[in-house]
């Protein structure tokens, strides 16, 4: 008797221990460079995901600005401390194809996790068009945004413009904030009608909307981009516009960088502007605490030129593939809850990045979302009536960071006077030929 | 007594040190090598291929107009830091080595913009240039009408980021001319007097000769930090730009490294930069001993 309460005992702790270690969770790690409010999204979507998945465990971890999440994650792949998951900038796209560390999320679905059920054709087609390299989708995306131009009806209806009817074309544009430019008795200007932050993503976009290519080979997506066409002429009409606005004193130039022209915005120094998708509820709610009227409007183009359209901007989720199996499907799971339904609704509500996926569109468009939010409305459908091209595709740059410091520049040795547009664009078509090269030629 | 035999204790001094050059060799030395090795290849980023390149990366630098305009605007920077920043903590250390009431209360005041990060002072300098909403700027349009493109015009970013480095580093310089002042014996100051010296001859022909160490040594030491501790107050203030008008070496090097992931290039520049330093500390320690008076 004795001996076989004692075996009961064993075989209870054994038990017990193996329910244990079934209970231990896999632990996920992912990173991403959402801070903020945004970053507290992050967060409660993680939760719910925590909370849903008792075998699961995912760590959520903010490493800082998108630049910096690229960073870390080259200094932990190089120590062996990589995370599951990292959010990378859409222009770091080329950067992680060619890094050899990631696994295709495509790949992970259908051969690590196994997973038929997942629909891929969930996706908005210019968001997966963006992140579909060599066939398949390579990375989970998350946030989305384009930008679209805001501006003050009431600053148009004290100008005595249409307050409904917003600027379409560069002359427009220019006539417009030329109207609406108040100066003082001192000769001051107190109201700039129109301010761009020196962004190098607004020259990638203008670009795209006048249907046009920023490198070759099909923007890169048919082979290595070997050739910049920043010495062009939709560039360079772009860059003149913008020299010409500012020396005429009717656009603020608040120098390199997104704060700036927001807080001319905000603060009323400047009636119109051009800002990402991302902004529209909290410009919105600003303009609604201030007693305003906010108005959006597709981002203006040449005059007789035919229309391209924007690129999507934002991030995607990568997934690292040098982890066990277990952990991989469990990176898995985490990626397919992020696109349900019910999580993309939640992101886009709270955040003004557009959902990715279908379904969700179809639930605002039902639930009247965009009814009651023409400013949203505005974003989404700039980016649906794109043409589908690789214009709009978006370009796949391998050194794309230093080729919008390389275009911001420009912009600078322009509007110092330092070079006319055409030679500032000549030399930053070259600097990105030569850094083209350099890049390429690690890959040979 | 017996004499001391020091051929058995042969091995004590290196033990001594052998803590400190264990700490040194992995945390400095180490990382040097490494540079020096890292600065010969091209290497992808995340590493994924390593390419050997000689001295390619070297010689890319010295062809770059870049960055030979960064070698001299890096050196106009230091000069115009270093002259600017030490006459005018000079003048203010005198200010303060008076005896009045609540001078702690000034010194200290003096010594905050050293305490506080350069994020911070960065971040403060970007709010009072700011040309909308910046404070600097309204009082100049109220006394003198006139807006200054602070950050936005090149030649006033390069004064804007000098006059932070000044302000920044100024609390440093005055505790140091301080200390300095104070160790002048008062008995030369007496005997100037009774000879019948005015106060400016007394400043130039006792005070500054006297403080020839405190000042060399706050030259060396203002080097290093414009060099390299400018590195925060550029990226807050203007992120090496416009145009690059205040693109530093070291902002340069962080560029390569952290945007451009041109790993071999930002080594190459971080071994120039070595240089650079083994050269101002070469001519520390000459003439520490040599040219400088001390008493």
């Amino acid at each position: 008797m004795r001996k076989f309460s004692f075996l009961m005992v064993i075989v209870f702790v054994f038990l017990l221990t193996f329910s244990a270690v079934a209970q231990e969770p896999v632990t996920i790690e992912f990173w991403h460079a959402m801070g903020g409010f945004n970053g507290e999204i992050v967060n409660t979507l993680v939760e719910r995901f925590n909370e849903s998945h008792d075998n699961i465990q995912v760590e959520a971890q903010n490493t800082g600005s998108y630049n910096d999440t690229l960073t870390k994650t080259q200094a932990a792949v190089q120590s062996g401390s990589a995370p599951h998951i990292v959010q990378i900038y859409e222009i770091g796209t080329q950067v992680m194809l060619d890094s050899g560390i990631i696994i295709p999320v495509e790949e992970l679905g259908r051969e690590v996790a196994q997973d038929n059920n997942f629909d891929w054709g969930k996706f908005l087609i210019p968001v997966s068009n963006y992140y579909n390299v060599n066939g398949q989708l390579n990375s989970m995306p998350f946030n989305s945004s384009t930008p679209i131009l805001y501006y003050n009806k009431d600053a148009f209806r004290e100008a005595g413009l249409d307050p409904n009817r917003p600027p379409q074309t560069f002359e427009e544009l220019k006539e417009y904030a030329r109207k609406l430019t108040i100066r003082g008795e001192d000769g001051n200007v107190e109201r700039y009608g129109f301010t761009l932050g020196i962004v190098g993503w607004f020259v990638e976009q203008m670009v795209a909307n006048q249907d046009a290519l920023l490198v070759n080979n099909e923007n890169g997506r048919s082979a290595r981009a070997t050739e910049s066409y920043l010495d062009q002429e939709p560039a360079v009409r772009f860059i003149r516009l913008w020299k010409e606005m500012v020396d005429e004193g009717i656009m603020l130039n608040p120098g390199r960088g997104w704060d700036g022209a927001k807080q001319a915005f905000l603060s009323g120094r400047a009636a119109m502007m051009i800002e990402s998708t991302a902004q529209v509820t909290n410009f919105t709610e600003n303009a609604k605490n201030d007693g305003y009227e906010l108005g959006t409007a597709f981002l203006p183009r040449p005059e007789g030129v035919d229309r391209g359209g924007v690129v999507i901007g934002g991030a995607s989720l990568w997934a690292v593939r040098d982890h066990p199996e277990e952990e991989l499907k469990a990176a898995w799971e985490f990626l397919s809850f992020l696109t349900e339904m019910e999580q993309q609704v939640y992101w886009f509500e709270n955040t003004g990045y557009f959902p990715v996926t279908k379904a969700a569109v179809e639930h605002e468009m039902n639930g009247q979302f965009f009814a009651k939010n023409p400013n949203h409305l505005t974003a989404f459908l700039q980016l649906l009536l794109s043409k589908r091209s690789p214009a709009t595709q978006g370009a796949l740059i391998g050194t794309f960071p230093e080729v919008r410091q390389i275009v911001e520049e420009a912009v600078e040795k322009t509007l110092q006077g330092d070079l006319t547009p055409q030679e500032a664009m000549d030399e930053a078509a070259a600097r990105v030929d030569r850094s083209l090269e350099q890049y390429n030629s690690l890959y040979e | 007594m017996k004499e001391q035999d020091y051929d058995s204790h042969f091995s004590v001094p290196y033990l001594l040190i052998l803590p400190s050059m264990i700490i040194l060799t992995f945390f400095l030395y180490w990382p040097t090598v490494q540079s020096v090795i890292l600065s010969l290849y091209r290497t992808a980023p995340f590493g994924s291929r390593k390419i050997y390149s000689g001295f390619d990366n070297y010689i890319n630098l010295f062809t770059d107009p870049t960055y030979r305009a960064s070698l001299v605007r890096t050196s106009v920077f230091v000069l115009v830091t270093i002259f600017g920043g030490l006459a005018i903590s000079l003048i203010l250390s005198v200010l303060v080595n008076q005896k009045l009431k609540g001078i702690k209360i000034y010194r200290t005041i003096f010594f905050i913009p050293y305490a506080i990060s350069p994020t911070v002072s960065g971040s403060l300098w970007v709010f009072l240039l700011n040309p909308v909403a910046g404070h600097i700027n309204y009082f100049l349009d109220l006394l003198f009408n006139i807006q200054i493109p602070w950050l936005t015009n090149g030649f006033f970013a390069f004064i804007a980021i000098i006059i932070a480095t000044i302000w920044k580093n100024m609390g440093f310089n005055i505790i140091f001319f301080l200390a300095g002042l104070q160790s002048i014996p008062d008995s030369v100051y007496e005997s100037a007097r009774i000879d019948g010296a005015n106060s400016f001859q007394i400043f130039r022909k006792i005070t500054v000769p006297l403080l020839s160490p405190t000042t060399f040594y706050l030259i060396i030491m203002n080097i290093i930090f414009t060099v390299f501790q400018s590195f925060g107050i550029v990226d807050i203030m203007t992120q090496g730009g416009p145009a690059d008008a205040t693109n530093i070496l070291i902002y340069q090097l962080y560029r390569d490294m952290f945007v451009n992931f041109r790993l071999g290039l930002a080594a190459a520049q971080s071994v120039i930069l070595l240089i650079l330093v083994l050269i101002v500390t070469f001519f520390h320690f000459k003439f520490v001993s040599k040219g400088v008076h001390y008493q």
